[in-house]
């Protein structure tokens, strides 16, 4: 079960997570020295060039050319040793897709990838840099495990959660610096979730960028009295089905929202598993409501961030609107 | 019906044009990634002069009508760079040329790479690398297939040419004899990460090209002469692809930003761009 956090204390970051994931990877290769990184020309954008300048023999760059790095990193690989790929979400898990799939997940490499720029979080650069469809194509892949931490200490933990988690792990990072919500002594699992805040209204699920949407969302609700639950789904495969349940069982409502299509996502996923069995039709629980929020089979666009999820559907104050409708039983 | 820009003028006229013409170009490039406070000038800078030659003499393109069927195509492959592009664009009558302020801003039709489906002029969508030339080989093939007279640009990066698929294209290119295709190679020896010779070395471009069927020619990248020469060289050239290799230095025209990598993707601060007007007006007299 995850743990409850009392009252998240939210502070601007100065580091991205594509950064701190990197930092951590520098730490970490004084701790193992047996694995090495395959970068392909942006380890100035994802700090992966502190780790070639640390150990310049144990950091490969590639060039611009992901889907033969990507191939390289599961020659590197091929007798179990660990290598993580570092690059942007759209080319690595786009371009390189079949070398993911059919030389790293079939053959369980301990292949390890890195990759900045998910969902809409490079609103400026425009669809060509925007990975807002990586989640499906990674966690579609079996073998694949997929994390998505929202803050710098999360993206540290998700390091180490990869480089300890036998086979391919893929972590989805973010290009900007947003919020800080966790700390140090905060703890992460394979599978795992955190609380953030406590309701009883309506479930809000998510997970990197959008889980501080989520919580400006609760904040507007409860101005209106709505008590809204608050999940970072941090370890979107697999994800924590326990405590989503014994959530949705006192909120009867769950509302998903990433940044991300709406098709293949983590909501298509959650939507899926709750109308399996009905797991959560006991202790007299007759009916659930389920709404999800993400990209709606459309492509983003170049912009400000904030006025980019807006538009798109996933920024507080469109979760809370959507909130609002779903416990009213509107129609959409 | 489109016509290029007074191809008729002697040739050291046109070239003291060209010249004024790039220099206005590189004036509006660090002007809007100042007011988007975000894009690439370094490899925009150093294709400036190819760019302004492609759209001011060689390109046979009409503003009024830029899904002209019989237009040349122009395809910048190395996507990141398209605030030269849509200079280029604006300045050739496109669009407003006030409408450059608006680049990667919400709702704007300058996204941050090029999107064939919102600006006016731009033959493809690009960004990703190595799939801007791929296409034009498509583009190129359908010209054959049509029996159009229309050429194929395309503009690459030095740090492009690492993409495998840029091998596949040049391979094609040569088994149907694309003598419609001419493509630029912006040579400047920088990529993200540091000098391209050393993050993955890429020469001898021009026996690489040859091999695979090219004609190829190199040239200083910022010698108005030589590109001009270059480019109505390869419009007029048949029997093989034309591969331009232009040498050329990133952020060129700006001193402090030249041949330094961490100009590749970041916007000039107030000052910076105080300093940059100056230096690429004091180049205009
Ligand atoms: C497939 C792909 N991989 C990575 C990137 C990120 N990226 C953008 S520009 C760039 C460096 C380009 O170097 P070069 O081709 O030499 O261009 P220039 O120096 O002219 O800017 C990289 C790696 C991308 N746009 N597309
Ligand atoms: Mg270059």
């Amino acid at each position: 079960m995850a743990s409850v956090k009392e009252k998240v204390q939210l502070r601007k970051t100065d580091s991205p997570t594509r950064k701190s994931f990197s930092e951590r990877m520098v730490e970490y290769g004084e701790i193992d020295h047996e694995f090495v990184v395959f970068e392909s020309d942006i380890g100035y954008s994802t700090y992966s060039y502190l780790f070639g300048d640390k150990y310049p023999d144990r950091y490969f760059n590639m060039g611009i050319a992901e889907l033969g790095t990507m191939a390289a990193a599961a020659g590197m690989a091929a007798d179990g040793r660990t290598v993580v790929v570092s690059g942007y979400g759209v080319f690595l898990t786009m371009r390189a897709v079949e070398v993911v799939r059919s030389f790293i997940c079939y053959p369980h490499l301990n292949v390890k990838i890195l990759s900045s720029h998910g969902g809409l979080t490079a609103a400026i650069d425009g669809v060509t840099h925007q990975a807002t469809e990586d989640i499906a194509y990674m966690s579609t892949l079996p073998e694949m495990k997929v994390l998505a931490p929202c803050d710098k200490f999360s993206a540290r933990a998700a390091f180490d959660i990869a480089m300890q988690t036998p086979g391919p792990v893929f972590t989805r990072l973010m290009r900007d610096p947003l919020w800080d919500m966790y700390t140090e002594k905060d703890t992460f699992r394979l599978g795992g979730s955190h609380v953030l805040r406590r309701g009883g209204d309506i479930t809000l699920v998510s997970y990197g960028d959008i889980v501080f949407q989520a919580l400006e969302a609760a904040d507007l609700l409860a101005k209106e009295g709505i008590e809204a639950e608050v999940i970072d789904m941090y370890s979107v495969k697999p994800f924590d089905a326990e405590t989503l349940l014994e959530s949705a069982r006192r909120t009867k409502a769950v509302l998903v929202a990433e940044n991300h299509q709406k098709r293949n996502g983590l909501g298509y996923e959650i939507g899926t598993f709750l109308l399996k069995h009905y797991p959560w039709k006991s202790a007299g629980v007759k009916s659930l409501k389920f709404d999800h929020l993400g990209l709606e089979d459309t492509f983003g666009e170049s912009g400000n961030y904030y006025k980019v999820i807006d538009k798109y559907g996933i920024s507080g104050r469109a979760i809370a609107e959507a909130a609002r409708r779903l416990l009213s039983g509107a129609r959409r | 019906m489109g016509t290029t820009v007074g191809t008729e003028a002697k040739l050291d006229e046109r070239i003291a044009f060209l010249k004024k013409q790039a220099q206005q170009v590189r004036l509006h490039i660090v002007k809007m990634i100042h007011k988007a406070q975000s894009g690439h000038p370094g490899g925009s800078l150093s294709a400036a002069d190819i760019m302004t030659a492609l759209y001011f003499d060689i390109l046979n393109v009409d503003p009024k009508n830029p899904r002209w069927p019989d237009r040349d195509r122009f395809v910048l492959s190395k996507g990141h760079a398209c605030p030269v592009w849509y200079v280029c664009l604006a300045l050739r009558g496109f669009f407003p040329i006030e409408e450059l302020d608006t680049l990667r801003q919400f709702e704007s039709r300058l996204q941050g790479h090029p999107v064939s489906t919102k600006t006016p002029g731009v033959d493809a969508t690009t960004g990703s690398l190595g799939i801007g030339f791929a296409q034009s080989i498509g583009m190129a093939l359908e010209g054959k297939w049509l029996k159009k007279s229309y050429k194929v640009y395309a503009l690459l990066g030095d740090g492009e040419m690492q993409e495998g698929v840029v091998w596949e294209a040049a391979a094609s290119a040569n088994k149907y004899k694309l003598d419609n295709l001419v493509a630029i190679i912006d040579n400047n020896n920088l990529q993200n990460d540091g000098y391209t010779d050393r993050i993955m070395p890429i020469e001898p471009l021009d026996k690489k090209f040859e091999a695979f069927g090219w004609t190829t020619r190199r040239i200083d990248g910022h010698n108005m002469e030589q590109i001009l020469t270059t480019l109505r060289e390869a419009k007029a050239h048949r029997g093989t692809p034309f591969c331009i290799i232009a040498q050329t230095v990133k952020g060129k025209g700006v001193s402090f930003m030249e041949n330094v990598r961490g100009w590749h993707g970041k916007p000039p601060s107030d000052q910076e761009l105080a300093q940059a007007i100056q230096e690429i007006e004091g180049g205009l007299k």
